[in-house]
């Protein structure tokens, strides 16, 4: 089901048009990177400090209040760039497990860092207190962490293993 | 250039051919130190860019820069000794390739460069922060320090990626 879509979608004019741009999936992939690393980075900031690892610098509730923002804006480059690389090589994407397992992951990771956010604004004074953070601040981080851990090692070992089911 | 003989010593060892993958067992070498690789650049440039960033002005604007610094520096620099690590054991695995080709050479020019940028800031406006810690707009010099950084590790980032797609 997932291969026939997949030629379907390698067969239409836009995807070959886009074939032939020979820089165009290099050029994506390295702008994928480096919005990916906007994300992660930030992520795991929120989740140390969530932990209680890391010296001085700014509460947790402050640092998600500047950097959850630019987690959405790097999720919208990774969206757009991802779906440019899937265009350009359905194939590749589609009949890899691990590139739906990934899909799946960013969602609830995600739906996840929303709830978060949002509880964390909310409940700030309690939430930046060692003393009175609820368990659920530290199981998210250690979830969040392993999450984006393993979207990063999906995302490249795609690249490897999509032959093996090609 | 001539590829230095270590570099061709170093690519004959077992562990560079475990890294390729010749060897029975480390078929997954490469990739596994590759997604470590990305991991730990992406803790560098992200924090890096955060830097960056408020040095420009354009971000947490309301922290001071030696507060942001002190926060963030430290994972940078673990992270960079991973990344260092890692690429190190990708490199020797194929040294003769890297060596003579022309991305892993822009590449290897841009962290030269950041380094050099890095060296004039610290030594720099960076020693008077007190002075400018919340000012905004921050000096030209931390401007323009912070400018060049972001430009140099994207263009770091971009050339690294683009080796993959010639060797």
């Amino acid at each position: 089901m997932f291969r026939a879509t997949a030629e379907q979608i390698a067969a239409s004019g836009l995807s070959h048009r886009l074939q032939e741009v020979p820089w165009l999936v290099p050029a994506s992939q390295s702008t994928h990177i480096v919005a990916l690393s906007v994300l992660f980075a930030s992520a795991m900031l929120i989740n140390l400090r969530l932990l209680g690892v890391g010296i001085g610098g700014r509460t947790a509730s402050q640092l998600a209040q500047t950097l959850v923002p630019w987690m959405w804006r790097a999720l919208i480059v990774l969206l757009f760039t991802g779906a440019l690389q899937t265009l350009i090589e359905p194939v590749r994407q589609f009949v890899t497990p691990i590139f739906w397992g990934k899909m799946v992951l960013v969602v609830l990771l995600a739906l996840l860092t929303r709830w978060v956010a949002r509880t964390l604004r909310d409940n700030a004074a309690q939430w930046d207190d060692a003393a009175t953070r609820p368990a659920v601040a530290r199981v998210f981080a250690l979830v969040s962490t392993l999450g984006w851990v393993t979207v990063i090692a999906f995302g490249r070992f795609i690249g490897y293993v999509w032959s093996y089911y090609a | 250039m001539a590829t230095p003989g270590i570099l061709l010593a170093l690519q004959d060892t077992t562990l560079a051919a475990f890294i390729r993958g010749d060897v029975p067992g480390g078929e997954w070498a490469f990739p596994i130190i590759e997604t470590v690789h990305v991991l730990a650049l992406a803790t560098v440039y992200g924090t890096v860019a955060m830097v960056d960033l408020r040095m420009l002005g354009l971000v947490s604007r309301e922290a001071r820069v030696s507060k942001l610094t002190g926060e963030l520096l430290p994972w940078t620099w673990t992270a960079f000794a991973i990344a260092v690590i890692s690429g190190t054991l990708m490199y020797v695995s194929k040294s003769d390739t890297y060596w003579n080709n022309p991305q892993a050479q822009a590449k290897f020019i841009c962290m030269a460069l950041a380094g050099v940028n890095m060296f004039v800031y610290h030594f720099g406006v960076h020693r008077r922060v007190a002075e400018w810690d919340t000012a905004l707009p921050p000096p030209f010099a931390a401007r323009m320090a912070g400018g060049l950084s972001i430009l140099l590790w994207t263009a770091i980032v971009f050339f690294g990626r683009w080796i993959g797609f010639t060797t």
